[in-house]
């Protein structure tokens, strides 16, 4: 196991698959034995029990680690500290050491820092996903019509929670386009980044999954990452979704958090205009990674 | 002269100021910084806390606690925080509050903004005082504490009671001491743009909370605010509930509040409102918190109060209510401590 202060990143676009990574951690510690809080013995438990971390965007974290509310600071004075937020041993709460990140690696406002804290940091994971079924799932997840989708997918000023106009429990996340997105961490040089693809992880999941493990230094007994891969498939999920009546990270409006799962609904559901208004945009990040 | 004049006429006029006396959390300052979000105080203390300008480079050495982060060092007596690009902030043993801005484009405003909030609320934690993230109000001499930490929806909240007769002790931080009195605080709500506009607020005769921000302030002019201590009647801890688009309950624009939480539950929850843990440990003050915190926790009890995530909602929420009964709520079943 890693030392109790190490800490790694789960960086994707949001609806790539980093729920699924951070269930399937979850499950993979309890069922080895290395969970630190109070956990079901039988069952995973996804309200109580998915507790790998805070999102790197968490508003509390921010205002405890920089001492203000960070209300009171505009983006341009916020995403430049953003990053010095953490550099101390103690960071995150123990246990807690798998931070889900949907924001790019920097900012524009951000003074070309990262927007996350790199020390003590052992890495990043970077999820990937096919952005045709990025757009389906956004679509599903924020009641967007697939156009809207595919524009945002494109969309260099793309963020979460964009607007300054209100607050918020998570500050405001610039993702920029979906390529831009995945090359700011991809390509970055300060931390080691593992890439995996959605689509691998859905079709070689002992794989993958153990590649995942072996990177965050977590048990990558063959059993116990088959186990934890079969108590986390998607079907799985949707029955633990339902049994506690609904998953806390799921938006008003949006019926079930975890739906369908599967990949290629993108090329099933968008029109041939919209599939090509991806590839013009996202060609050269897309054929990098196979797709 | 309109309000946001007459605020940056009182910035530029700081330069040359002398110093201005204040009351807050129940002791005096004494300011070389125009507070407009603080109780003028009358009173002569010998020793009130001093807020003054400084030069950081000449602050002694400190040996930072493993509780310091980047921006803020903490050690025992000592709060020390840097803002890049906004300014310096040391309090110490309770008596001082100095300051000293990044550059000259930062304006008083700015200073006043992380010295008042922030550096007071250390000042408060090294008086010994229990300082909590909330926001107290005041009806018939009774006070009703609502915690909840930035953006929970508090000063939305306070806004609509305060149209409705109530007045405001005390925003975004509240001290209450040993005997169960809400002491006057901070006086200013700051809100967000969009809800001025929900609310009606003509926003643009509003000052910023800072240049820049979308975010205005609502200072005494415009809030009436209560200028004594007064005795906690109920004590709730802020929900947003999300809203759900199939309901079909009448009663889910109503405000809701669980039953009282345990007094371990209450503690817990009371020590993660603290402003903030990590300001207490790091000046080797968490046991101080504790004992304060479930003093409190004995005393009153907690509640959830769960409100509707709408801003008009939440206004219409309080027709017929009574937060300083907690009978008059709907009841929240199967609510919990947040710790």
């Amino acid at each position: 196991m890693a030392d109790s202060n190490a800490y790694w990143y789960l960086a994707s676009y949001p609806k790539s698959g980093n729920t699924w990574c951070r269930v399937f951690i979850t499950e993979l510690m309890r069922l080895s034995g290395s969970s630190s809080g109070e956990t079901d013995p039988q069952e995973l438990n996804l309200n109580w029990d998915l507790n790998t971390g805070a999102i790197a965007s968490s508003r509390l974290w921010l205002d405890d680690q920089l001492g203000v509310n960070s209300c009171d600071l505009g983006f341009a004075e916020l995403d430049p500290l953003r990053g010095a937020a953490g550099g101390s041993a103690w960071l995150f709460a123990e246990g807690e050491r798998y931070h889900k990140v949907h924001d790019a690696f920097r900012s524009p406002d951000s003074r070309g820092r990262p927007v996350v804290s790199l020390e003590g940091c052992h890495g990043a994971v970077v999820i990937l996903r096919h952005p045709e079924d990025v757009a389906v799932s956004l679509s599903h997840f924020y009641g967007w019509s697939l156009q809207r989708c595919v524009a945002f997918l494109l969309d260099p000023e793309a963020a979460l929670v964009p607007d300054d106009r209100h607050g918020g429990q998570q500050v405001r996340q610039h993702m920029g386009r979906w390529d831009q997105h995945v090359m700011s961490w991809v390509d970055q040089q300060l931390l080691p980044v593992l890439v995996i693809r959605y689509e691998d992880m859905l079709t070689k999941g002992p794989e993958t999954f153990g590649a995942l493990a072996a990177f965050l230094q977590l048990p990558t007994d063959g059993d116990l990452v088959e186990q934890a891969l079969a108590n986390t498939s998607i079907g799985r999920l949707k029955a633990l979704e339902e049994k506690v009546g609904g998953f806390a990270e799921k938006p008003q409006g949006c019926e079930r958090f975890f739906r369908s799962g599967r990949s290629g609904e993108g090329a099933e559901q968008l029109s041939l205009e919209q599939r090509e208004q991806l590839a013009a945009g996202l060609a050269a990040t897309m054929e990098r990674f196979g797709y | 002269m309109g309000l946001r004049d007459r605020l940056e006429h009182v910035d530029r006029r700081d330069l040359m100021a002398t110093k201005k006396s204040y009351s807050v959390f129940g002791f005096q300052v004494s300011s070389d910084l125009t507070l407009p979000e603080l109780a003028v105080s009358q009173r002569v203390e010998p020793s009130p806390v001093n807020i003054q300008a400084a030069e950081q480079s000449q602050w002694p050495l400190l040996e930072p606690s493993h509780h310091s982060t980047q921006t803020l060092q903490l050690g025992a007596g000592e709060w020390r925080l840097g803002l890049e690009g906004i300014g310096w902030f040391r309090a110490s043993n309770g008596q001082t509050l100095e300051w000293q801005r990044w550059d000259d484009s930062v304006s008083d405003r700015d200073v006043r903004t992380f010295a008042v909030t922030s550096g007071l609320g250390a000042v408060a934690v090294q008086r010994g005082l229990l300082v909590l993230h909330g926001t107290a109000v005041e009806r018939g001499g009774q006070a009703v504490l609502l915690l909840g930490h930035p953006a929970t929806g508090k000063s939305t909240l306070a806004w609509c009671l305060v149209q409705r007769g109530w007045r405001l002790l005390s925003s975004e931080l509240t001290v209450v001491d040993g005997m169960g009195m809400v002491w006057p605080g901070i006086q200013q709500l700051k809100l967000w743009n969009d809800a001025a506009e929900r609310l009606g607020l003509d926003w643009t005769q509003l000052p910023p909370v800072r240049r820049g921000l979308k975010r205005y302030a609502l200072l005494p002019q415009e809030v009436a605010c209560a200028e004594q201590p007064l005795p906690l009647r109920s004590l709730y801890v802020l929900r947003r509930r999300k809203p759900q688009a199939t309901s079909t309950d009448h009663a889910d624009g109503q405000l809701r509040v669980s039953d009282p939480f345990s007094q371990q539950q209450a503690l817990l929850s009371l020590r993660n409102q603290a402003f903030q843990a990590r300001v207490y440990r790091g000046m080797g003050l968490e046991a101080g918190l504790f004992v304060q915190a479930g003093a409190l926790a004995r005393r009153m009890p907690l509640r959830a109060l769960q409100v509707p995530d709408g801003i008009t909602a939440m206004g219409n929420g309080l027709e017929g209510i009574d937060l300083l009964d907690p009978a008059s709520l709907l009841s929240l079943k199967g609510e919990g401590s947040d710790g």
